[in-house]
């Protein structure tokens, strides 16, 4: 089965991706018709969930790459926690200059997913099992690091009077619009790094020792592909991401949250798999995890609009994911 | 396969012993006075006190132990130890039972559960020894004073606010905590009922929704809001983070001016800073009882008499009081 798969890889990426488009396209219905008042037609409400979405979206890019490789990677909502922290601390209590900051995150990022990505290739761990103590151990840290408080531009003297810190430009720069306020930058940042997984993905040498290795491992790795090598490249791609959403989140809210980011590793898988790419890794790509992106933000925004109650909410959401999930299914050609 | 087992090994030691010493940290007595009980000596006598945290992830209950220490700090025979249940009711009640046996004379609790933890309380209670109780309740009455805020009368408060804000006509937006917490609940019922509906009948919800207390929900909804309704007066967030949100939302859409946010918990970091920076209307304080708890120990220490249940009142803040600490709302 996974054999032919593999061989015809192009041709069933494309009507995997065609099939994540019908369930984009039967939300966007459903957001026409309840339109809150006309609100859905209005451009704002498309910048404001393309801001939504961002930090998101730019988990289930590295998600996307490690999916492909055959692997998952839970740690992505800690890391983005711990990424947001690190960089709240470098550059407000510490002052350090944003721009060495933003480096020295980007690097503790693909640092921390390339350890993971170590575990899993050279000491043949579980994917599951060391992102999961990944995840554990990067919360405790942005809660050992912050002292459990958000690290905000507020800070405390010793005479218990708080002072205001500086604020870098990058924060108002990163939660800015551009285009006459018609598009939030934190979505050209997403955008940026769907570009990168793109490159890697389909345009790289390693993007083709990543399909091989989730389509066949045995099979890649005797045919010559470095599979530890490229196991480990793809965790720290997928840590490095978790780095500039954690950034991104920090800017946006004005503080590093220790609790920031919990969960969002499910969304971000949900938004990978309803894109079409497969769990058990081999297929898919990035433009159709841009589409899955795009489903679970506007069926959230749909729901939101409407101000449907959070119950109904979560069980709507459950639903329909389901359904687009059979839907992709039942036209697969058998 | 042996090396395998043994680097998986190694790592789970790793973790393990770094897990031990993040506890023994946590645990460590804060004061002067020493964790030894045994010692009878001159006065000042130390006076050993366990607090049992339901968790620590909130910034409000890092806030309550940082407050707890500093009150204690004015008295130097007393000494605290911590514990942090980790927002699990089983391990609550486990290191209460550690607590005891390691020694401590009084109890001070924030149960993340009532109904879990009231026979562990009442056991440590039925001791002899004074158990007080923060913030969340236990059940029955094992147990020798509870101390707390009232969510409802917050949202009185909250609410007797926004009718006079907008003279008794207005479109608003609820930003809801978690619905399926009590916090969240009594606030939105105290909300309703300080605003009082049949009497002013101009108030108008215009949106609601649950935000779970976290900021990106809340803007998210608050963009969701906007988007909506041409023209909103009034945001109730049942939080300062919330109120956060939903101002970076408004700010975003060049509307923050159009209307008045209101937040409750007023920590010193978060939502007074916001009243300072002008942009948050009003925020009402969710007090950590810190001070009435560590009072009230050395009450209990003393054997003065305490009243069974202390409701610790709030304070509002607003530009005009911010400076001068808010002011205490009558009544509460």
């Amino acid at each position: 089965m996974s054999e032919p798969l593999a061989l015809r890889r192009p041709r069933v990426a494309l009507r995997a991706g065609q099939r994540a488009l019908l369930p984009l396209l039967g939300i966007l219905l459903l957001g026409a018709i309840f339109n809150a008042n006309g609100a859905f037609f209005r451009w704002q409400t498309h910048a404001a969930l393309l801001r939504e979405v961002s930090v998101y979206g730019i988990l289930a890019c590295g998600m996307t790459v490690v999916i492909v490789s055959g692997g998952i990677d839970l740690a992505v909502g800690s890391l983005l926690g711990l990424c947001a922290v690190s960089f709240a601390l470098l550059t407000l209590p510490l002052g350090l200059p944003a721009a060495l900051a933003l480096v020295a995150v980007l690097a503790l990022g693909a640092a921390a997913g390339a350890l993971a990505g170590f575990l899993i290739a050279r000491l043949q761990l579980p994917p599951f099992i060391v992102t999961l103590a990944l995840l554990v151990f990067a919360r405790g840290l942005a809660k050992q690091l912050s002292g459990g408080q958000k690290v905000s531009t507020y800070l405390q003297g010793a005479d218990g009077q708080f002072s205001r810190l500086a604020v870098p430009e990058l924060y108002s720069q990163l939660d800015a619009r551009v285009l006459g306020g018609n598009l939030s930058v934190v979505t050209l940042v997403f955008a940026a790094c769907a570009g990168l997984s793109w490159v890697v993905l389909q345009r790289q040498r390693v993007g083709r020792y990543l399909y091989a290795l989730g389509g066949n491992a045995q099979a890649a790795r005797l045919s010559g592909v470095p599979v530890r090598a490229t196991l480990c490249f793809a965790y720290a791609f997928s840590g490095f991401c978790a780095a500039v959403a954690g950034i991104c989140q920090a800017a946006q809210e004005l503080q590093g949250d220790p609790e920031t980011g919990a969960g969002y590793e499910l969304d971000a898988i949900a938004m990978v798999v309803l894109g079409g790419t497969r769990l058990s890794g081999g297929s898919g790509g990035i433009g159709w995890t841009v589409i899955g992106v795009l489903t679970l933000g506007y069926l959230q925004k749909v729901l939101s609009l409407n101000a449907f109650s959070s119950e109904l909410r979560l069980m709507l959401t459950g639903v329909i994911l389901v359904l687009a999930l059979l839907f992709q299914r039942k036209s697969t050609p058998s | 396969m042996h090396t395998r087992r043994g680097w998986f090994a190694g790592v789970a030691l790793g973790l393990g012993l770094l897990a031990l010493s993040c506890e023994r940290k946590s645990a460590a007595p804060v004061g002067t006075g020493g964790a030894s009980t045994s010692t009878g000596g001159p006065a000042p006598k130390p006076f050993l006190i366990g607090v049992s945290q339901s968790n620590l992830g909130e910034p409000y209950r890092v806030q309550m132990n940082a407050d707890l220490a500093r009150e204690a700090k004015a008295h130097p025979e007393l000494s605290l130890v911590f514990k942090d249940a980790q927002n699990d009711s089983l391990r609550q009640r486990a290191q209460v039972e550690e607590l005891v046996s390691q020694g401590v004379q009084l109890l001070i609790i924030s149960p993340k559960e009532g109904a879990p933890l009231t026979a562990p309380v009442a056991a440590v209670y039925d001791q002899g020894m004074p158990v007080i109780v923060l913030d969340r309740r236990v059940e029955g009455d094992r147990f020798s004073v509870f101390i707390g805020p009232d969510n409802r009368r917050i949202g009185q408060a909250a609410g007797k606010w926004a009718v006079s804000a907008l003279a008794g006509k207005g479109k608003l937006v609820e930003l809801e905590g978690l619905m399926t917490s009590s916090p969240a609940r009594e606030r939105h019922d105290g909300f309703w009922e300080g605003v009082q509906r049949e009497q002013n009948p101009g108030i108008e919800v215009l949106f609601s929704a649950d935000t779970q207390w976290l900021e990106p929900n809340a803007r998210r909804e608050m963009e969701s809001a906007l988007a909506a309704h041409p023209h909103i007066d009034l945001v109730f967030a049942h939080n300062d983070p919330g109120a956060h949100g939903a101002y970076l939302a408004a700010k975003a859409a060049g509307r923050e001016q159009e209307m008045k946010f209101i937040g409750i918990d007023a920590l010193p970091q978060e939502g007074v800073q916001y009243v300072r920076d002008g942009w948050l209307d009003v925020t009402f304080a969710y007090s950590t009882c810190a001070k009435e708890a560590i009072d009230t120990a050395l009450a209990l220490r003393d054997q003065r008499p305490v009243p069974k249940e202390i409701i610790v009142g709030t304070r509002r803040f607003e530009a005009g009081n911010v400076a001068q600490g808010g002011v205490p709302i009558e009544g509460l």
